[in-house]
């Protein structure tokens, strides 16, 4: 069944695997000159364990066959979901929000695996026979896919990852050929829907949101994180203050530092050069993502590849957007770099699943 | 594989992937630019604003908000005072030199030292949010520290709003102490560190409404820790305001009327069940137990043989005495067991198979009939008529009128008193309920317990023709812009039906107790129709040591015709209800009616 002979491994996106690579390397540099608490080197170390569990999962993912993985979708689906039922029932709460579940020394945060879990279902879904043509059929079979698991994470409540899930559905539907006009008035009749969610959200959520439009609105609160980001991140200036001369980020003025706020970090150590070999990084793994999709011969693996690619690039592109103030701070975490083991996990899995799918191209 | 392929429509797939990737591509430009225009463009700024970054947070404590009487006078007001607090951040990184600061406060301000060691040990080193650790600095206090400004940095004082009350003990236990939240409240998750959070009564009820909304403010400091700007400010938000049913003026009468004797007060309006003052005394210094109470202080409170803290109110239970026999006399004549034509000789004594139970007075009262027993309280009239009447009977109207359960008042704590349970008992076996009971229960002793809550109620019910009213506290919370946000209109509990011939007698015969030479006389006002009935409550020790250590009650309304309050009286070890609780009770009906008066006319 792991099938590897010599053509496969002939095939191993290696420009792929080094980017990421080098990805976590910038993580592990960055969070060893924070000196988070008194506990800064186990933070690192943990990190680097949580990569090697990354790094299991990428290969295990690479070396079977995608289309199995696919087939298997709805299995995997539903594990997932129990994952998520499981905070509920077993999980630990971290400041008002119960997203980890604990095995001993590991806490793991369901949702961030879910999203793999969703994005093979979306991709089974999408090509199943029922949902030929894609059209309205399609949407009527995926729009519950997206339903239930976000009603299960905005309860945990995770916000960020919630809100994930919609542009990877999205953009598979649109690779998958769905009519734009139909998209369209989809996205029309949520927007009208919006005040409802609105009502669902949780106070600090909508406080978030609220800030987002008015930073100034609570300076103290929730702005705070944000304004002191925009500190960081400016007064690293072209070149950067290097590790040392990083205060908004040592002294901790900054929230949040070692996880979403990484970013910033990173920004105010190097500078505006640093951050554009850091996002010129992600641009590199996304392109060889979004090759991997549109060199595909079959729909499910071009599907997985560019939900994959996507799944990765909402990511980033939120993240950094929202430590940059563009966009309203959502609690999701910057690939590869945040310290926290089940998104580098699932990151890794994420990058497994492109992997797989650029090994069997040519089959 | 074929099922898997997408038959039909040709595949556009190949370009989507495309337009999608420079989609992605474009967000990043999107990125960039921005990183470019914070790093760049405004870079200097930026560079400026964390070297400059040391920004202090202020939070501004929102006023907590006032209770009113019932007339609008104030309950509780705020009034500005002082807090110590240390910003944790601005201390002295290396231990030496903050222990060092630290000593130097400890000595200046009188404060332990552990104290302040304890207050920095809870907190994170680089947190800007100040840690209150004293409230209720003297203007003294406060000047030594500003004089040692530059000596002490990261100890500053701040003004916060703290309650203050009219008088020392004024309505302890009705409104209830406001202190920081303990460690217990933070765990809920509901309250922050140092939040003034209502721990007891009224205080602790509307907790949630009286507690504002805590404002902050951001300013930059220079390195002295001296303010340079404010950047930003937000206005805290006052609580809400509470109307309660209280007249402050009957509660200080109240008050002033216990002067010094241990027990409770309830004045009631049978009209409607507001309560118009709740006294227990002694109470406990609410002023004192605000903000931070010195540990010996608490101690000492807490330790009072005398129970300060119980509310006596709702959470004493007492034998009722003879307030009682308002009950048997009424369960006797809606019954049919006994009528006003009854008479009993009383000679002092009445004999059940060996036991002898005495009168209260000495030789007795010769023949009286049921109006002139309850007039001057004759036990043996009621011994005789309890046999007739049946425990079961006295319990069935006892319950009627609310004992043995909750009055449902809004104070946490309330005790439900005790009925005995006859019917049950007798189920069994005849002989496990002794007569004897059925006798001490004629005239209130014995097993049954009340509180002076559960009295009020039922002397309301005799007032109002039998209308059981649940004791309301609180009329309202209004918030300044969004007005009423919750209100009690009074409830029901329960009905108690006797004839109206009933009801008139219980009623004459309760006037004549104060008005016609009964055991009341002594809460006789000329001019107000005042009807009542004494008690006199036995302890349940029968040391003779004790003689003199009864309870005393007295429960009235006026005026009879019409009432408009029910005073309830409890004197603890008072001796007779006649002679202490009501001389008291005529100390606050005199004020409530004629102090009034004199109010209104100033007013007119």
């Amino acid at each position: 069944m792991v099938g590897i002979d010599r053509r496969l491994l002939q095939n191993v996106d290696w420009a792929l695997i080094a980017v990421a690579f080098g990805l976590v390397v910038m993580s592990a540099v960055t969070l060893a000159s924070l000196h988070v608490g008194r506990a800064g080197g186990s933070v690192v170390l943990r990190q680097l364990i949580w990569f090697l569990i990354g790094l299991i999962a990428l290969i295990l993912l690479g070396s079977l066959d995608y289309r199995r993985l696919v087939r298997a979708a709805p299995a995997i689906y539903l594990l997932g979901l129990m994952g998520l039922a499981a905070v509920f029932v077993l999980g630990r709460t971290v400041s008002g929000a119960r997203r980890w579940v604990v095995f001993g020394p590991l806490s793991i945060q369901p949702s961030e695996i879910f999203k793999v879990c969703f994005l093979l279902m979306v991709v089974w879904a999408i090509t199943s026979r029922w949902a030929q043509p894609v059209g309205k059929i399609t949407l009527a079979l995926t729009l519950p896919i997206l339903a239930v698991p976000i009603v299960l994470i905005i309860k945990q409540p995770d916000l960020g990852t919630a809100i994930l899930l919609v542009p990877v559905l999205g953009i598979l539907l649109i690779g998958a050929g769905m009519r734009l006009k139909l998209l369209g008035g989809l996205a029309l009749a949520s927007l009208a829907a919006m005040p409802l969610a609105w009502l669902a959200l949780k106070e600090y959520q909508r406080e978030r949101i609220l800030v987002f439009l008015d930073p100034f609105r609570d300076p103290l609160g929730s702005a705070y994180n944000v304004i002191q980001a925009k500190i960081a991140i400016g007064s690293g200036q072209l070149l950067g203050k290097g590790v040392a001369g990083a205060t908004q980020s040592r002294l901790a003025f900054l929230p949040e530092r070692h996880t979403d706020f990484i970013f910033a970090v990173f920004a105010e150590m190097w500078g505006f050069v640093g951050c554009l070999v850091l996002l010129f990084c992600y641009v590199l793994l996304l392109l060889r993502g979004f090759d991997i999709a549109a060199s595909a011969r079959e729909p499910v693996g071009r599907l997985l590849a560019l939900g994959a690619t996507t799944l990765i690039a909402a990511q980033v592109l939120i993240n950094v957007g929202m430590v940059t103030g563009l966009l309203p701070v959502v609690g999701i975490p910057l690939p590869m770099m945040s310290y926290g083991g089940s998104s580098m996990v699932a990151s890794f899995m994420t990058l497994g699943l492109l992997l797989s799918v650029r090994m069997r191209q040519f089959q | 594989m074929s099922r898997r392929s997408l038959p039909g429509r040709r595949d556009p797939g190949h370009s989507r992937v495309m337009v999608i990737a420079t989609a992605v591509i474009l967000g990043f430009v999107v990125l960039i630019g921005q990183l470019w225009y914070l790093q760049v463009l405004e870079g200097g700024r930026f560079l400026d604003a964390s070297d400059k970054n040391r920004i202090r947070i202020r939070p501004i404590a929102a006023p907590r908000g006032i209770l009113y009487d019932r007339n609008g006078t104030p309950l509780v007001d705020n009034r500005p005072a002082f807090t110590l607090s240390l910003i944790p951040r601005e201390l002295p990184r290396d231990v030496e030199s903050r222990d060092a600061v630290l000593g130097r406060v400890a000595s200046l301000l009188n404060i332990p030292y552990q104290e302040l060691l304890d207050a920095v040990a809870r907190v994170q080193l680089d947190s800007f949010l100040p840690v209150r650790v004293r409230r209720g600095l003297t203007l003294t206090d406060v000047a030594k520290v500003e004089e040692w400004k530059l000596e002490l940095p990261g100890v500053i004082t701040e003004v916060e709003p703290q309650r203050v009350y009219p008088t020392s003990r004024f309505a302890a236990h009705l409104l209830g102490y406001v202190r920081e939240a303990n460690d217990e409240q933070l765990k809920q998750g509901r309250y922050r560190r140092g939040d003034m959070v209502g721990q007891s009564g009224l205080e602790r009820l509307l907790d949630e409404y009286l507690r504002g909304q805590d404002g902050g403010e951001r300013i930059e400091v220079d390195a002295m820790g001296r303010q340079v700007r404010r950047v930003q400010q937000m206005e805290p938000h006052a609580g809400a305001q509470v109307v309660t049913t209280i007249d402050r003026g009957f509660q200080e009468a109240a008050e002033r009327a216990m002067d010094g004797h241990a027990g409770a007060v309830v004045v009631m309006d049978p009209r409607n069940g507001d309560v118009l003052a709740m006294v227990s005394t002694p109470a406990f210094e609410i002023d004192r137990f605000t903000g931070t109470i010195e540990r010996e202080a608490w101690l000492r409170v807490v330790q009072d043989p005398n129970f300060p803290l119980l509310n006596r109110t709702i959470q004493s239970q007492y034998a009722p005495g003879s307030v009682f026999k308002i009950i048997v006399a009424a369960a006797g004549l809606q019954e049919g067991s006994i009528t006003p034509l009854d008479r009993t000789f009383c000679n002092g004594e009445f004999r059940l198979g060996t036991f002898a139970f005495k009168d209260w007075k000495e030789g007795g009262h010769g023949l009286v009939d049921l109006h002139q027993s309850i007039v001057h309280s004759c036990n043996i009239f009621f011994y005789q008529a309890g046999l007739k009447i049946g425990a079961p009977a006295i319990v069935k109207y006892a319950s009627a009128f609310g004992f043995s359960q909750p009055t449902g008042v809004d104070l946490p704590g309330e005790k439900l008193g005790f009925l005995p349970q006859p019917k049950a008992v007798r189920g069994r076996a005849t002989k496990t309920w002794p007569a004897g009971e059925t006798v001490n229960m004629s005239i209130g002793q014995g097993a049954v317990l009340v509180t002076p809550m559960q009295v009020a109620r039922f002397m309301s019910a005799v007032a109002n023709g039998g209308v059981l009213w649940r004791p309301r506290l609180v009329q309202r919370v209004e918030r300044s812009e969004r007005g009423v946000v919750w209100a009690d209109r009074g409830q029901v509990s329960g009905h108690v039906e006797l004839s109206p011939v009933v009801w008139a007698f219980l009623r004459q015969s309760m006037w004549a107790v104060v008005n016609d030479g009964g055991t009341g006389v002594g809460a006789r006002i000329p001019g107000l129709d005042i009807a009542g009935k004494t008690g006199t409550a036995q302890m349940i020790s029968k040391s003779r040591a004790d003689k003199g250590q009864d309870h005393a009650w007295f429960a009235a309304f006026a005026p009879a015709k019409a009432p408009e309050v029910v005073v309830v009286v409890l004197v603890e070890r008072g001796g007779k209800g006649g002679q202490v609780a009501a001389p008291i009770a005529r100390k606050i009906l005199n004020a409530i009616f004629y102090e009034k008066v004199a109010a209104v006319e100033v007013d007119g």
